[in-house]
């Protein structure tokens, strides 16, 4: 029996996908390990950023079975910061998606639906912040406001909802004309119902699945802002952070002697990420009839 | 006439409120983060001094002027480029920014013309070959690289550099050799001004010094310029246009040159300036950490480092109209070559 929503009916027409599948595991692995990483991990006080004691005899040491990634620059087990890591990087991808998603929707369908000088101010607000990098916006609550998550996730949002409210409005545009719902508005059904039932509800699916492939971009760009040292503090268990201690303390010989230091961090941003799009994909696929097309060419 | 002035109008207007909003935005930000916007801007002086310093700020900022008036003030000296003298520097704003835009913009460029090119060949090329292991290897590829952290891949690029052939892509130029051959930057653009120079040494060094974070940076977009190239290209080998082509015999070369490689260049061209705006953050956090080399990144960390508040903020807003200005003239390029494009 084939579930009723039509979002869930479309993740379970890709289900058997291959590649739905590899993004589906790297996914759920990396949620679960986010979750019972500091049970696991060998050493969880340092983990979390603790300097062992006796941390001279324990600086960068190759990795071993003792300490599999080897240890960082202050003696702490690399594997274990790494693991933990998972969870600033699920919180962060997340809460910045799921936040600009909320805003981005609620006005770009605020624009499409009511015209005139609603759309024109919500478009310019659009526009504009668009135009803002975002960490710029994150130099000034780094200068401003103590280190940590909210710098990285206010400063990312502030630029990312223009993304989705200008896709919901590309969306919404195409649809505020069609007939059914000029006829809802003529049956006087409330704005706010329309809206809700016959135009978010029909529009959702293509930005779902956009705000799916976008957790990856959201990791990365937040893990550039925590590698630049401007958002979560040193010492933090995160992905950006460990390779900014990796690196800016062992300065550019870093990669040459301790490579496992850069290398560990990276690869884990890498297979996140690379989970994200390979859920993603198949269902950008199934969505878009171009993408589905059976290609025979003239020549 | 290619394209409506009506529109060029409108888009340049446009791009001016939304400069102005973007400076009106940063003020804001700047008067109601938390703490004294004066003793901010004046860079948290202590000491004996740092009552004038503040009383100094205070003054250039006009805190005691009304809102609309400050922000005036503010907007007017953005534009003339007066906004006063770097803490850390002892020099004016302006100059520290121009010369890192220098830096970073040639990195930049450099990037970019290799990969654009490249990328458009690569997506034309699988297009062509569309489900052949050629293709779907690409396609695999530019996955894989487009889920890569772009610093993260610059250290592995100057590992690699340095285990195969022992050289270590670090600064914009080895100073050693500059000095010892009298190299002068006038333009900023070390490439250039070698070449100007005809100073092959400088140039050749910074050459190697440029490729290894240029093709860092130039991953992302080899990789949007390549996908959105095939399936362009996919697209448009459908059209009717080609098939009339091809039964009137026309050559498969000159139907891919002249007739699809023309359809897809707009798209193209505005998808690269896209491109381009992102990087510009990706450069930053690459040249600075990964690379050592001066630029926009080793001065945002540099004025952070040292409590420099006005080139931090200058660095912000300029930051910003340079993204503003890309865009607005990758619409217009666009929108010149593309009629379709109306507003």
């Amino acid at each position: 029996m084939p579930p009723s929503l039509p979002f869930i009916r479309l993740v379970h027409r890709n289900l058997r996908k291959y590649r739905f599948k590899i993004g589906l595991s790297i996914t759920i692995a990396i949620l679960v390990l986010s979750l019972i990483s500091q049970y696991i991990a060998p050493y969880p006080r340092e983990g979390l950023g603790y300097v062992p004691v006796g941390e001279e005899n324990r600086r960068l040491l190759h990795p071993s079975p003792q300490h599999l990634f080897g240890t960082d620059t202050l003696g702490r087990d690399l594997f274990s910061r790494v693991i933990m890591a998972s969870r600033s990087a699920i919180i962060q991808a997340f809460s910045v998606v799921f936040l600009s998603l909320i805003i981005g929707l609620i006005v770009g369908v605020l624009a499409a639906y009511f015209k005139g000088l609603v759309e024109l101010v919500l478009n310019y607000l659009t526009e504009l912040f668009m135009a803002i990098p975002s960490i710029v916006i994150a130099l000034f609550f780094r200068l401003t406001l103590e280190a940590g998550f909210h710098v990285v996730i206010i400063s990312l949002v502030t630029t990312w909802w223009a993304w989705y409210a200008r896709i919901t409005y590309v969306y919404a545009k195409g649809v505020v004309e069609l007939d059914y719902v000029v006829l809802a508005k003529l049956s006087g059904l409330s704005s706010a119902k329309i809206i809700m039932r016959h135009v978010v509800g029909v529009i959702i699916q293509p930005i779902l699945v956009q705000a799916i492939s976008d957790l990856g971009s959201a990791l990365l760009e937040a893990s550039g802002i925590n590698f630049m040292g401007l958002g979560l503090p040193p010492g933090y268990p995160d992905w950006g952070v460990i390779l900014y201690e990796g690196i800016s303390e062992m300065g550019i010989m870093a990669f040459t002697r301790t490579p496992w230091l850069v290398f560990y961090p990276g690869l884990f941003i890498l297979l996140t990420t690379l989970g994200f799009t390979l859920l993603a994909d198949p269902l950008r696929e199934d969505l878009d009839p171009r993408l589905r097309r059976r290609w025979k060419l003239w020549f | 006439m290619p394209v409506s002035l009506n529109y060029i109008f409108k888009r340049i207007i446009l791009s001016i409120l939304v400069v102005i909003g973007v400076i009106v935005f940063s003020y804001i930000l700047l008067l109601y983060t938390p703490g004294d916007p004066a003793v901010k801007w004046a860079g948290n002086p202590r000491g004996p001094e740092a009552r004038k310093a503040i009383e100094m700020a205070r003054r250039e900022l006009g805190l005691d002027q009304p809102i609309h008036v400050q922000i005036a003030q503010f907007i007017y000296h953005v534009f003339t480029g007066n906004l006063g003298l770097s803490i850390a520097y002892k020099v004016p704003v302006s100059q520290v920014i121009t010369s890192g835009f220098t830096a970073t913009l040639e990195l930049l460029v450099f990037a970019y013309l290799l990969a654009v090119p490249l990328g458009l060949w690569l997506g034309i090329y699988s297009a062509l070959r569309r489900g052949s292991r050629f293709d779907s290897f690409i396609q695999s590829l530019s996955v894989v690289l487009a889920s890569m952290p772009t610093f993260w891949l610059g250290a592995i690029i100057a590992l690699i550099s340095y285990s195969t052939t022992g050289f270590l892509p670090y600064g914009r130029v080895s100073y050693k050799l500059a000095a010892s051959t009298g190299f002068n930057p006038i333009t900023g653009f070390y490439l250039l001004d070698a070449l100007i120079q005809g100073n092959y040494a400088v140039f050749l060094d910074a050459l190697l010094r440029i490729i290894p974070p240029a093709l860092a940076i130039s991953v992302y977009p080899i990789g949007v310029v390549a996908r959105v190239s095939r399936t362009l290209v996919a697209e448009a080998l459908l059209e009717d246009y080609v098939r009339t082509a091809v039964a009137w015999g026309v050559r498969r070369n000159t139907i891919i040159k002249h007739f699809v490689l023309k359809s897809i260049i707009p798209p193209v061209i505005q998808i690269s300036g896209l491109a381009f705006v992102y990087s510009i953050v990706d450069a930053m956090v690459v040249e600075s950490l990964v690379f050592g080399r001066e630029g926009l990144g080793s001065i945002l960390l540099d004025s952070l480092h040292k409590a420099d508040f006005r080139v931090t903020i200058a660095l912000a807003i300029y930051l910003t109209i340079f993204y503003i200005l890309v865009n607005t003239i990758v619409d217009i390029i666009q929108a010149s070559i593309d009629p379709r494009v109306k507003i």
